[in-house]
């Protein structure tokens, strides 16, 4: 569905997207991550046909974005980061104005529009100045624009941006029910929201693809340790015994609990569980356990690794936290 | 042509619900009765070779709304889209740059010639009331709204460009009437130093014054070099526009 190659996108004397490459199969949901900056936006600009690539080839639903901007614009429903609309129409009337202008019309027009209101949640705001909009509802409408032709490709900026809770799980089941018949391609920063919704992420930072897979290779691949939160009761220098374990990096001791209940954080090489070694240690000992939770590295950690320059592998201390 | 008729539906639409299109009207409309309230008073006073319709153009009342149409009608046409992020979500849509552009520029135009339309009245009205003694000579009447109307095209399509240039209306407004005071100048100039300069760049500086065409279409003379002029300066300037608006799409 999409087929970039070689894309290099130079603003005056700065490079926002710098030689990348990738591929979107149809039916899919790749979420783009990165921080602010990072060259997310101007990629899906050049997808959509906003704005030229400086080189590269770019190819979305069969065609090229350059020369066949008309047929590509035509299989693309995009929507922009913070969903620009004209604020002077009407929620319905503008959907009207959209839909019209990406060939729809008659009765299978009203139709369809009665439809995106619906999927949108803003069939209740249909005779609302859009100007006097909540950003929330802007949001939909403007997805709802997107959504309105039935776009091959669905490409969206930031789409929850701005949303509340409850509006982010709603757009993010209605992305889910989309896949049978959209491929999308969406930009976010909120970690989450990918990890719930997307096949495939595609993580870029300064211009550069860091990394391409599914959230959970991702986080799997990841470096950083593993973190294993213990409550334990035993006398002595404990770290010390727990740092004897195979595989624990690293124990230390927080003393932030009421006596005689002490709290360690043991940092664990990464695809190592050693909960079972702990708890045979804790009852040789007859020490008295009543936790242990062991903290997977979430994307969030990937995303910070990725930022901070690839490469380093960051060692927050989070005990200090 | 489809795309074009929605788009210009909805340029309209922008003018005649946004109050743009009303705060000009009743400029004009103020503006218009004191130029021709000022036409009257002088046929009043005296025998006058010139017509009442004649004498409303060359009143400074006229030319005080002529500088303040432009700018307002047209600062806000691409300069606000541009501000708002619109202009991304409308190239986004299968819409072509000649659409857009040619689109915004009508829609202008149209408003353009609504103005003009209560001055119409009055002309009637004085005719009317007065039995007929107040002439309304057919060739200036024509000469007069044919000049009105190819002279502003030009003016809109200069105001387009600037809105086309910046994402600032202000600026726009402000590129927009100082291209209208200048050909108004032009004019002044002449009035001024007429006398002593050659004789040839005084006809050379009229073929371009505004207050000279409508010195001679308010007289009932309709020529053609004018309305050449300012048609063919319209589209070079709408084409000036095209190529800013396109120029997104090429930029390396």
């Amino acid at each position: 569905m999409i087929d970039v190659q070689e894309l290099t996108k130079q603003y005056a004397g700065r490079t926002a997207v710098n030689n990348i490459s990738f591929h979107v199969e149809p039916g899919e949901i790749v979420g783009f991550l990165g921080p602010n900056g990072a060259g997310k936006s101007t990629t899906m600009r050049i997808l959509s046909g906003y704005m030229p690539a400086t080189s590269g080839r770019v190819m979305v639903a069969g065609f090229d974005v350059f020369h066949h901007s008309i047929q590509v614009r035509q299989a693309v429903g995009y929507m922009p980061e913070n969903a620009p609309l004209y604020t002077d129409m009407r929620v319905k009337e503008y959907l009207k104005f959209r839909a019209e202008l990406k060939g729809l019309s008659g009765t299978t027009m009203r139709r369809r529009i009665g439809e995106v209101m619906e999927l949108t949640g803003v069939t209740d705001m249909r005779k609302r100045l859009i100007g006097n909009l909540s950003k929330g509802y802007r949001q939909r409408v403007a997805l709802a624009d997107a959504l309105v032709h039935k776009p091959k490709l669905l490409i969206l900026d930031e789409p929850t941006n701005g949303l509340d809770p409850v509006q982010i799980r709603h757009v993010r089941d209605l992305l889910r029910n989309l896949k049978a018949k959209h491929t999308v391609l969406l930009s976010t920063h909120i970690l989450h929201e990918v990890e719930q919704t997307c096949d495939r992420v595609i993580m870029i930072n300064e211009g550069r693809i860091r990394a391409n897979d599914t959230p959970a290779n991702l986080t799997r691949q990841l470096r950083s340790t593993t973190l294993l939160h213990l409550e334990i009761e035993g006398p002595g220098n404990l770290a010390e015994k727990f740092s004897a374990i195979n595989a624990v990096r690293k124990a230390t001791e927080e003393d932030v609990l009421v006596h005689p209940w002490r709290r360690f954080t043991l940092r664990v090489e990464p695809d190592h569980d050693v909960r079972d070694q702990v708890m045979e240690l804790a009852l040789k000992e007859k020490w008295r356990i009543r936790e242990i939770h062991r903290q997977l590295p979430t994307l969030e950690d990937v995303f910070v690794e990725l930022s901070m320059n690839a490469g380093t592998p960051t060692d927050i201390p989070t005990h200090v936290l | 042509m489809r795309i074009f008729w929605i788009l210009l539906k909805k340029e309209l639409h922008s003018f005649f619900v946004s109050p743009v299109a009303y705060v000009v009207l009743a400029l004009v409309m103020v503006l218009n009765g004191f130029a021709f309230r000022a036409a009257l008073s002088v046929l009043e006073n005296a025998p006058s070779e010139g017509s009442i319709v004649s004498w409303t153009f060359h009143a400074m009342w006229f030319w005080l709304s002529y500088f303040f149409i432009f700018p307002l009608l047209t600062m806000r046409l691409f300069a606000e889209e541009k501000k708002m992020g619109t202009l991304e979500t409308l190239f986004t849509a299968p819409v072509r740059a000649w659409q857009v552009v040619g689109s915004k520029y009508l829609a202008s135009v149209i408003v353009y010639c609504v103005l003009w339309l209560p001055s119409l009245i009055n002309f009637k009205f004085a005719h009317w009331i007065s039995a007929g003694q107040v002439e309304l000579p057919s060739g200036a009447m024509r000469g007069a709204y044919l000049i009105l109307v190819v002279m502003g095209m030009f003016n809109l399509a200069v105001g387009c460009f600037a809105s086309s240039l910046t994402s600032n209306q202000i600026v726009a407004a402000i590129i927009s009437f100082t291209v209208s005071l200048m050909h108004f100048l032009l004019g002044i100039f002449i009035m001024v130093v007429g006398r002593k300069i050659s004789d040839t760049i005084v006809d050379v500086v009229n073929y371009f014054a505004a207050t000279e065409h409508i010195r001679i279409f308010t007289a009932g003379l309709i020529d053609s070099r004018p309305i050449i002029y300012y048609l063919s300066m319209s589209l070079l300037f709408l084409s000036f526009t095209h190529h800013v608006v396109e120029f997104r799409r090429w930029r390396p």
